[in-house]
């Protein structure tokens, strides 16, 4: 069932057929100005016509240039959206990504931090001699290097005695 | 005119030019060229009916491309259920009627659908006389200002129908199709359309 908004319409436009134009009208009997405002509602429809018309499309061609520039460039971010950042990558793709990281940091790490003893540095014979005290004056301590050994020696002179763990066998 | 009807000089077809659906299948290989044909076919078409929604010729150009764009980018998904220029136009009457409705958003701008309406009675289909005085000669330019006034003031839904049925001559069911509505809504949005415009507008048209 239509709604009388939707059957005045249709009666206006014409759009009724002849049994509902005719049901209508007999609707409409007991409103006198019906007949006067379908011809008002019809004058504004011719008047639209008329006049609300838009004014023409004017440098057209330069509309058509930045339809196709704005496309064009729209394109081109689509390609580069295409691109996959590596937040996207497949498991597989960051697995080897990941194993060749540890390998990577595998490498550097045995050749940039240094292993055993560092060269120069003190040894355990050195500091029980330094830890070993004597009352007398006229002992005397020269260091040696030895490049070749990489080995430094400290000479003692003027010792009473030598304890038994600096001793060298 | 209806948007399946060709009118227009711009978009009469010259007998060795591709038709509408060959520009569109290649259009949807990728060939923006062939696009831009459609651009140059359609272009005047639809900144007229764009303009006639939103009344405002910048505004009517800048959208209109937005149209166009929006349909180069949505090309994959027309299957050729209607013609091209159908599901261009309501793409494009998509496009016009959410620029209104972010003006009113934004802008502040109020549609009061009831402004006319309020002595309208269930069974009266007759307005008020106008409370307007009557003019005495009235321009073309005065004529046009009345009208863009007149339709900002009706709210997005009630402008597409006037201007679909009234200005571009659309049937109830084409309106109903642009619109996505049923053919009831289009004829009951139809019916306070015009009985706003008639308050609106009586004054101009009974003394031209």
């Amino acid at each position: 069932m239509k709604t009388f908004e939707e059957r005045y319409t249709g009666w206006i436009d014409g759009k009724l057929t002849a049994a509902e134009a005719a049901a209508f009208e007999r609707e409409l009997e007991s409103v006198p100005d019906a007949l006067p405002d379908k011809t008002d509602a019809l004058r504004l429809g011719d008047f639209l016509r008329r006049h609300a018309d838009a004014p023409s499309l004017t440098n057209a061609d330069f509309f058509s240039h930045q339809v196709a520039a704005r496309i064009a460039a729209e394109s081109g971010r689509e390609v580069k959206s295409d691109r996959r950042h590596w937040w996207q990558w497949s498991i597989p793709q960051l697995a080897m990504v990941g194993s060749a990281c540890l390998l990577l940091a595998g490498g550097l790490f045995k050749m940039m931090i240094p292993t055993g003893t560092p060269e120069g540095a003190g040894t355990p014979y050195f500091a029980e001699i330094v830890d070993a005290r004597t009352d007398n004056p006229h002992v005397s301590a020269t260091p040696v290097y030895n490049p070749k050994d990489n080995v430094t020696v400290l000479w003692l002179d003027g010792l009473d005695y030598l304890p038994a763990s600096a001793q060298l066998n | 005119m209806s948007p399946s009807k060709r009118t227009s000089a711009d978009t009469e077809n010259l007998p060795d030019e591709p038709d509408d659906l060959q520009l569109v299948a290649r259009s949807q290989a990728g060939d923006q060229q062939a696009f831009n044909q459609l651009v140059t076919r359609y272009r005047s078409r639809a900144f007229s009916m764009i303009y006639n929604v939103v009344r405002n010729e910048q505004d009517a150009w800048d959208l209109a491309q937005d149209g166009f764009l929006k349909a180069w980018k949505s090309i994959a998904r027309f299957r050729g259920q209607s013609s091209f220029y159908t599901w261009l136009y309501r793409i494009l009457m998509n496009v016009a009627i959410d620029s209104i409705r972010k003006k009113q958003i934004h802008g502040g701008t109020e549609f009061d659908d009831a402004i006319g309406l309020r002595n309208i009675e269930p069974g009266a289909v007759t307005l008020p006389k106008g409370e307007l005085q009557p003019i005495e000669k009235i321009s073309d330019q005065e004529v046009r200002t009345r009208i863009d006034a007149a339709l900002v003031k009706l709210s997005p839904e009630h402008r597409a129908v006037i201007v679909l049925r009234e200005i571009d001559g659309l049937e109830y069911q084409e309106i109903a199709d642009v619109l996505d509505c049923s053919i009831g809504t289009v004829m009951s949005r139809l019916f306070y359309a015009r009985k706003k415009l008639q308050t609106l507008l009586r004054d101009v048209y009974e003394n031209l």
